[in-house]
């Protein structure tokens, strides 16, 4: 599903974002990418969705070579990857419903058929009252489900979570990662990257660490050595 | 394009929708391309207006050809008429051309008492109006092919300066309209730029979820393209008031009879419309295509 091999980042005037890393994420895993501030946890996310080009190594996502991708066909990859991120990124002057159907009216779905989808996928977070409302109007938590939402109703092959409940309060995380996890066992494959230790105790998934751009460590051990 | 071919209601439905969500940022757009073509087409009409005034000076012209004292009258004047096909032609005889002359000196008029009646030649006189000097120097060669010419006179001065100074005029004219169509430009792609950077989030996440440069592109052209126009037609209402408002007293100034549309003719509204919303869309393009390219 996404494999790096000897994957480096570099931005101009910095240390390395990213050394050596070589990692691949089976079709249908859940991983856990871990490690702290400036780990390079971010910057491999967006390696994946190509909002980044890596500076040497490969990187295939769904067995494609990004880096041989036109610019033109990018946004056709993307629309295999639902991302979510920490900060939501949600339009503030549209409401939770059209928020939601953003992706869907990109790939020209009819509007009866991104309206049924919709309606399915807010069921399914919880959020069908809340269709009408105005994403400002809406707790941090209930935010974050439509982001999740958001990113789920093109059915994905793989979803990237980017601190996906650095904003929330516990209750509302378990809800988010709740929902991920619901997601993978329905076939979507899974990348959460979190600096959150409970959660990596809670969830019993691989875990990968990152370290000043390097893996450090990969598998379920890592929860044990207290890596995170 | 096959994306906006394919979906034009959802295109224009996205443009009229994101201008209805921010009506200030279209409004501002829309006043720009207003004030911007309208300075332009106002210089445009003060120009068409010049060029008019001059037209009507050089109207005045008229050729005459001298003949030799003997020459037959009659027969120069149908020769003349042949030549001058569609233009007034008139015999003046040598007494005519006197008596014209003394009449012209007013009270002096009596200088010329005792002359003899055939002082001044006869001449065929041919009404010109609005000739150009390529269009009088082949008229005169013609003329002077008419039994018994001696010389044609154009006011080939007179009409080389006139020629002169309105080609500089159209030059100037040019030049001053590209600069000030420039600006105009750059003014309108600017407001728009900020239309767009205040959307940026939305530009964002529209490539988060996989949209092309295309559906990006699409709303924003056509809101650039329904501003332009809606601009243009601000600006052509405003310069057609000043036109009407305008003209009686130009008419009074110049004594010539100019009426709105002379000034402010169908084709310069048309042009405005037509080069607002040419002018909304190409600066639109370039708003939001410099922001995709920044990403």
């Amino acid at each position: 599903m996404v494999e790096l091999f000897h994957v480096h980042k570099q931005y101009a005037g910095e240390a390395p974002a990213l050394l050596d890393v070589t990692l691949g994420v089976e079709k249908g895993e859940f991983v856990f990418l871990t490690g702290p501030s400036g780990a390079g946890k971010s910057t491999l996310m967006r390696l994946v969705f190509c909002a980044e080009v890596a500076t040497s190594g490969q990187l295939l996502v769904f067995g494609r070579n990004v880096a041989k991708l036109t610019p033109s066909q990018i946004p056709y990859l993307r629309r295999s990857i639902g991302v979510v991120f920490q900060d939501f990124k949600l339009l503030p002057d549209r409401t939770v419903a059209e928020n939601v159907a953003f992706p869907l009216e990109v790939r020209g779905l009819p509007a009866r058929e991104v309206r049924r989808k919709v309606e399915a996928i807010l069921r399914s977070v919880g959020l069908e009252l809340k269709a009408a409302k105005f994403p400002l109007s809406l707790s941090g938590g209930e935010q974050q489900r439509v982001a999740v939402a958001r990113a789920l109703v093109g059915d994905p092959a793989l979803l990237l979570a980017d601190e996906p409940t650095g904003n929330l309060d516990p209750e509302r995380t378990l809800e988010v990662m709740d929902l991920l996890q619901a997601a993978n066992a329905r076939g979507t494959t899974v990348l959460v990257a979190t600096h959150d230790r409970s959660l990596l105790e809670r969830y019993k998934k691989r875990v990968v660490a990152l370290e000043r751009g390097r893996v450090v460590a990969d598998g379920a051990e890592i929860r044990r050595a207290g890596r995170a | 394009m096959i994306a906006l071919l394919r979906r034009p209601a959802y295109f224009v439905s996205r443009a009229l929708e994101a201008m209805a969500r921010r009506p200030r940022v279209a409004l501002v757009a829309t006043l720009t391309l207003a004030v911007a073509l309208f300075v332009t087409g106002l210089f445009a009409a003060a120009l068409r207006g010049a060029e008019r005034l001059l037209g009507a000076w050089a109207g005045e012209v008229s050729i005459s050809v001298y003949l030799d004292p003997g020459a037959d009258l009659e027969r120069a004047r149908e020769a003349a008429a042949d030549a001058a096909a569609g233009r007034r032609v008139e015999a003046v005889s040598a007494p005519e051309a006197l008596r014209r002359f003394r009449e012209a000196l007013g009270p002096q008029g009596g200088l010329l008492d005792g002359v003899k009646p055939d002082l001044l030649p006869p001449s065929i006189e041919v009404s010109a109006p609005g000739i150009r000097l390529a269009e009088a120097r082949a008229l005169a060669s013609r003329l002077a092919q008419v039994p018994g010419a001696r010389e044609v006179d154009y006011g080939n001065a007179w009409l080389e300066k006139l020629e002169r100074l309105l080609g500089r005029l159209r030059w100037a004219g040019a030049a001053l309209f590209a600069a000030l169509a420039a600006g105009a430009a750059v003014l309108v792609a600017n407001t728009l730029r900020l239309g767009v950077f205040a959307r940026r989030e939305e530009i964002e996440i529209m490539r988060l979820v996989g949209a092309t440069d295309l559906f990006v592109e699409a709303p924003f052209l056509i809101e650039g393209l329904l501003q332009g126009a809606l601009g243009g037609s601000l600006a052509a209402v405003a310069l057609l008031a000043v036109a009407a408002a305008a003209a009686p007293a130009l008419a009074g100034a110049t004594g010539l009879a100019l009426a709105r549309a002379d000034l402010v003719p169908g084709s310069l509204v048309g042009a405005l419309v037509g080069g607002g919303a040419a002018l909304g869309l190409f600066s639109s393009a370039l708003a939001v295509g410099r922001e995709l390219r920044r990403r």
